[in-house]
């Protein structure tokens, strides 16, 4: 920018009696028009190549505060994994040479094999239960009026709202004093109940981009609700649908607090498992079970996220 | 109506001609649900706070406030609910500053990594929260990789004390935390029309203005959502205190668990539920006054 037009920008700034923080044009009243332009032209100077420099300096601190972020967030991680191939029993860190003697000592270990299995049938189970009513639900939110709407969102919303530590103490009590044993089906239900708000709200922001015409084209060329909502409606929201369902069982996959309460030696899950080890004897061995979990936790929805993708393109 | 045919989309539609009918299964299906499986439980609970405990850990159906009493003059218990809320202020605190520049360096920067970098911040989602707390006593243990590093940089002699503190607890809750207040203020402020930033700067305004006037504006929704989930989150946390805290560290979700299934005193553990729940609900309340509690979980779940 050459000075002449930052001299006409100070001086339309002035006409249209714009002002900034620093400049102050009527402090200077009482001095000359010269030297007001100039002050003014000199403070936007200043502050032009002050601008210039100093958002640099900002922007490389914003980056380099993201980095920080970032290396706190992964950092962890990384030891985890790279813990994970560490032969000795109490090794520090680095470990001293790699072997994979505690993934050896997982595959062998049928307790937390079966709650590997557990884990993954709960997760997908409840992603299934969790993605049908909440598909039913966000419809009915979006396309009917019906009393307290408004507070009956915040209903749906609660398991969002209420710490999971009460919601897992308050199923424990409900489901014992009604005589209903520990099972697979309780922990189902409770994470489809834990993933059901996320369901709803990732399902309905789809639905409210959906164009309510085309339903009533199809119904008027005598489709019936059914076929409606199968050949026009679901291809639609069915990307919206899966990715709700990735996220359920992505909660599902590594809720604790809550499931802690609903386990049983049979139906136990991994993270309560590598708690256990936690608590009681630190086994090694945790880190390669936490290794397989990072990797099924990830890979089950970048695969399923990948297939939608490729089946929505073509 | 063709109620002579007998085919089941007509049928369906049929029965679909009620409203009842179609008011049960949409929206009706996940409201049932909410309704068996927490707010039934929620008000089994409040009934069970009012029990007594009995001899073998089971509930004794004779009505008592002594649960209550000895929340109301268990001055512990008072100090155990004031320290969670702390905590959840402190995660708040340290989360908002990191997080908002993380997010706004993603939602304003043009690199090429950026798709890559909010992958990453997704990943994070997906880690569960056990995996994370735990990751951190490797990290922050005396001969944890922090330790390690600075003793074999020379930096210390001694290794330090982190962890088994409150100070790892409270970083181990803030970067696990992290992501919940990345992702919303990166979608308010990637939204926010750059023209305007730019029409603001060219009439003079300076970086700073530009963004106090604009940018943080636009990306109050977003600070909004991550404050909510970030202090929920924190203040009730159970793996972060019993995992990296210390003998010093009192929370709330610890206690609750700890009468739970230790003490085996479900009454008790029940009244403690309830008056945590109505703080939280409180909290809520006086939050829902300034800004919308749907806008802000919708920011934060999409």
């Amino acid at each position: 920018m050459s000075n002449d037009d930052t001299h006409t920008q100070a001086e339309t700034r002035n006409e249209s009696g714009i002002q900034t923080d620093g400049g102050t044009p009527t402090a200077s009243a009482g001095d000359d028009d010269i030297h007001d332009i100039s002050f003014d032209h000199d403070e936007v100077s200043r502050g032009y190549f002050g601008i210039t420099l100093a958002t640099k300096t900002k922007w490389a601190l914003i980056k380099f505060v993201t980095f920080l972020v970032y290396a706190s967030m992964l950092l962890p991680l990384v030891v985890i994994i790279i813990n994970s191939f560490n032969p000795a029993r109490l090794g520090g860190f680095p470990p001293a040479s790699i072997s994979f003697r505690w993934y050896e000592a997982l595959i062998q270990d049928e307790l937390m094999l079966r709650a590997l299995l557990n884990s993954v049938v709960v997760g997908v189970a409840a992603a299934f239960l969790a993605g049908l009513i909440g598909t039913l639900t966000s419809m009915g939110f979006v396309r009917k009026h019906f009393r307290l709407k408004n507070g009956l969102v915040i209903v749906m919303l609660s398991p969002l709202l209420i710490p999971p530590i009460i919601v897992g103490v308050a199923a424990t009590i409900f489901f014992t004093q009604l005589g209903i044993g520990r099972s697979i089906w309780w922990l189902i239900t409770m994470h489809a109940l834990l993933g059901l708000p996320y369901a709803f709200l990732i399902i309905r922001s789809q639905l409210y981009l959906f164009d309510e015409t085309l339903e009533e084209a199809a119904q008027t060329m005598g489709a019936d609700r059914i076929t409606t909502f199968r050949e026009v409606t679901l291809p639609i929201i069915a990307p919206s649908i899966i990715t709700a369902m990735v996220i359920v069982f992505v909660i599902s996959f590594g809720e604790f607090t809550a499931t802690q309460f609903w386990v049983q030696r049979t139906t136990t899950t991994v993270p309560v498992v590598i708690f256990s080890m936690l608590r009681t004897s630190i086994s090694p061995k945790v880190d390669a079970l936490a290794v397989v979990m990072l990797i099924t936790t990830i890979t089950i929805p970048l695969v399923v996220l990948g297939i939608q993708r490729k089946l929505s393109r073509t | 109506m063709s109620t002579s045919d007998s085919r089941l989309g007509p049928m369906f539609d049929d029965l679909m001609e009620h409203d009842l009918a179609r008011f049960l299964a949409a929206p009706g299906s996940g409201l049932i649900w909410i309704f068996l499986f927490l707010v039934l439980p929620m008000t089994v609970i409040v009934v069970i706070s009012f029990a007594t405990n009995g001899e073998y850990g089971n509930v004794v159906y004779e009505f008592t406030t002594a649960n209550y009493q000895r929340f109301v003059n268990g001055q512990v218990y008072h100090q155990i609910i004031v320290d969670s809320l702390i905590a959840g202020v402190v995660v708040t605190g340290l989360a908002l500053p990191f997080g908002y520049t993380a997010g706004y360096f993603l939602g304003r920067s043009k690199t090429d990594w950026k798709w890559v970098l909010l992958g990453l911040v997704v990943l994070q989602y997906w880690v569960p929260f056990i995996i994370r707390t735990y990751a951190w006593i490797i990290v922050l243990s005396n001969n944890g990789l922090i330790n390690q590093l600075l003793l074999g940089l020379g930096a210390i002699s001694n290794p330090l004390d982190i962890m088994y503190t409150q100070y790892s607890m409270i970083i181990g809750l803030t970067v696990s935390l992290l992501p919940f207040m990345i992702l919303p203020v990166y979608v308010s402020v990637s939204t926010i029309d750059e023209d305007q930033i730019h029409a603001a700067k060219t009439l003079g305004a300076t970086d700073f203005r530009a963004f106090r006037e604009i940018t943080f504006p636009q990306s109050l929704p977003g600070i909004v959502s991550g404050v909510l989930f970030v202090f929920i989150i924190s203040a009730g946390a159970f793996l972060a205190p019993t995992l990296l805290g210390g003998p010093k560290t009192r929370m709330i979700a610890p206690v609750i668990e700890t009468v739970f299934m230790i003490d085996f005193n479900w009454p008790f553990a029940a009244a403690l539920s309830i008056v945590y729940f109505l703080v939280i609900a409180f909290l809520l309340y006086l939050f829902t006054r300034r800004v919308d509690l749907e806008e802000a979980l919708d920011t934060g779940a999409v």
